[in-house]
Order: C-alpha cells, then sequence, then structure tokens
C-alpha cells in the first residue's frame, strides 16, 4: 500500500529489484565479457531510447542470457559481436523496438505526410 | 564474408534461421554452428541470438526452457503455424525476388554478348 505512491514516483519498485539483480549478473561475468557486456551495455543506454521499464528489463535480461550461455559454452567475445560490435548492438536493439520513444515521432510523420499527400488512409498498407 | 555478402544476407536471414528451425526445434548456439558449417562463416552469435529474440517478440517460434549441464538454460526454439505462414511467404518472396533478379543477370549477360 505504502509502497504505491512511491512507486509512481520513482518506478516499479519489482523493476527496480530485477534491474539490479542483472546488473549483478553483468558485474559476475569473467573480465572480458563483462568488459564486452558493459561496453555494448553503455551503448544501448545512449542509443536505445527504450521507454517502458518492461521492455527495458526484458532486454537486459536476454543479454545477461546471452553473456552468460557464452561463458558457459566457451565462445569468445568475437564470436558473440562479430566484426562490427555496433551492427550487432543495433540489432540487438531493434528486436526490442516495438516500443521506443521514437514510435510517437514515427506514427506523427505518416500523419502528416498522409495530410500533406491528401490520402485518406484507406490505401495505407501495414 | 564480403560487406556486400554481409549486406543481402541481412534481409534473408530470418528466412533462412525460420527455415532451419522447420528442420527441427534448435537452441541459438547450434543455429549459428549450423549457418557457419555451410558457408556462412562470419555470422556474429549476437546477430541470430537478436534475431531469435525478434522472432519470438512476433510470435513465429514457441520457446522451451531447457536445463543445461553448465550455464544457465538453454532457450530451444521451435517453429509454431504462425512461423510456418511467415516461411511461407518468405518463399513466395525469394522466389519472385530470385527469377528477377535471374532476369537482369540474363539481359546483361545478352548485352553484353552483343556488344
Amino acid at each position: 500500500m505504502a509502497a504505491k505512491w512511491i512507486e509512481t514516483l520513482v518506478g516499479s519498485l519489482d523493476q527496480k529489484r530485477q534491474y539490479k539483480h542483472h546488473m549483478a549478473r553483468i558485474e559476475a561475468l569473467p573480465g572480458p565479457y563483462r568488459n564486452a557486456a558493459e561496453a555494448l551495455q553503455r551503448y544501448f543506454m545512449y542509443h536505445g531510447g527504450i521507454l517502458d521499464g518492461d521492455t527495458l528489463i526484458t532486454m537486459l535480461g536476454d543479454f545477461v542470457d546471452l553473456w552468460e550461455r557464452a561463458v558457459a559454452d566457451g565462445t569468445p567475445v568475437r564470436a558473440i559481436v562479430g566484426d562490427d560490435p555496433v551492427e550487432f548492438a543495433e540489432t540487438f536493439l531493434q528486436a526490442y523496438a516495438g516500443k521506443q520513444w521514437i514510435d510517437k515521432e514515427r506514427v506523427r510523420l505518416r500523419k502528416a505526410i498522409d495530410a500533406a499527400a491528401g490520402d485518406n488512409g484507406e490505401e495505407k498498407s501495414a | 564474408m564480403g560487406s556486400q555478402m554481409t549486406e543481402m544476407l541481412k534481409g534473408t536471414l530470418e528466412g533462412i534461421v525460420l527455415a532451419i528451425l522447420a528442420g527441427r526445434p534448435a537452441y541459438g548456439y547450434e543455429i549459428t554452428a549450423w549457418l557457419r558449417d555451410r558457408g556462412f562463416s562470419d555470422i556474429a552469435e549476437g546477430t541470430i541470438y537478436a534475431l531469435l529474440v525478434r522472432v519470438e517478440q512476433r510470435g513465429f517460434v514457441d520457446v522451451e526452457k531447457v536445463p543445461s549441464a553448465k550455464g544457465p538454460p538453454r532457450k530451444v526454439y521451435s517453429l509454431n503455424a504462425k512461423g510456418r505462414e511467415q516461411l511461407a511467404e518468405f518463399w513466395r518472396t525469394w522466389s519472385v525476388l530470385a527469377e528477377r533478379i535471374e532476369q537482369l543477370h540474363h539481359n546483361d549477360n545478352q548485352h553484353d554478348e552483343g556488344a
């Protein structure tokens, strides 16, 4: 009950707990994997713009699973991220692109062009 | 693998992975290994992983967590009915695209011979 108003101020406590848990799992990774995961995580924060906490937590959980799995299988860092880590990072983020802040702007852009082109919206494809 | 190959693969990789899963359920590491064995040598495991996450979110696969001797449980992906529809659509699109590009290639060759 008391947690309710706190959560509206600071976000879901459950999400915070899960977030801390996932971050602790990243910190527990062996050296090179941890360094790679932290570098990618930093890039996600700059690039991602993921709006809702649920998506963020799901993404982070999947991300940590990937690295823990790589450690267990002995897969080298390079084999995970490939030649171009930026490419990998952005492909990974795209998998969660359903709820990004840019979505609002995408909707706005489509509406603006529909209006400018005089479309009534009936022939729009998905 | 050259960058042109990488670029071309980008648009088809989802279909390729769905086609692999149509054969039998698999986890990410298996799929990457399978692709590497067949000449897709530069595919990053993370790329396949991200793709599997995406097809999961779009509802094309069912996922089962299978305990593993070492590390976290493995996520085993299997193609479901929606995934099979998507794969059929991929093959239809692929046929049209391949036919049209082959036609361009053919015309181009004829042009070269005539010159």
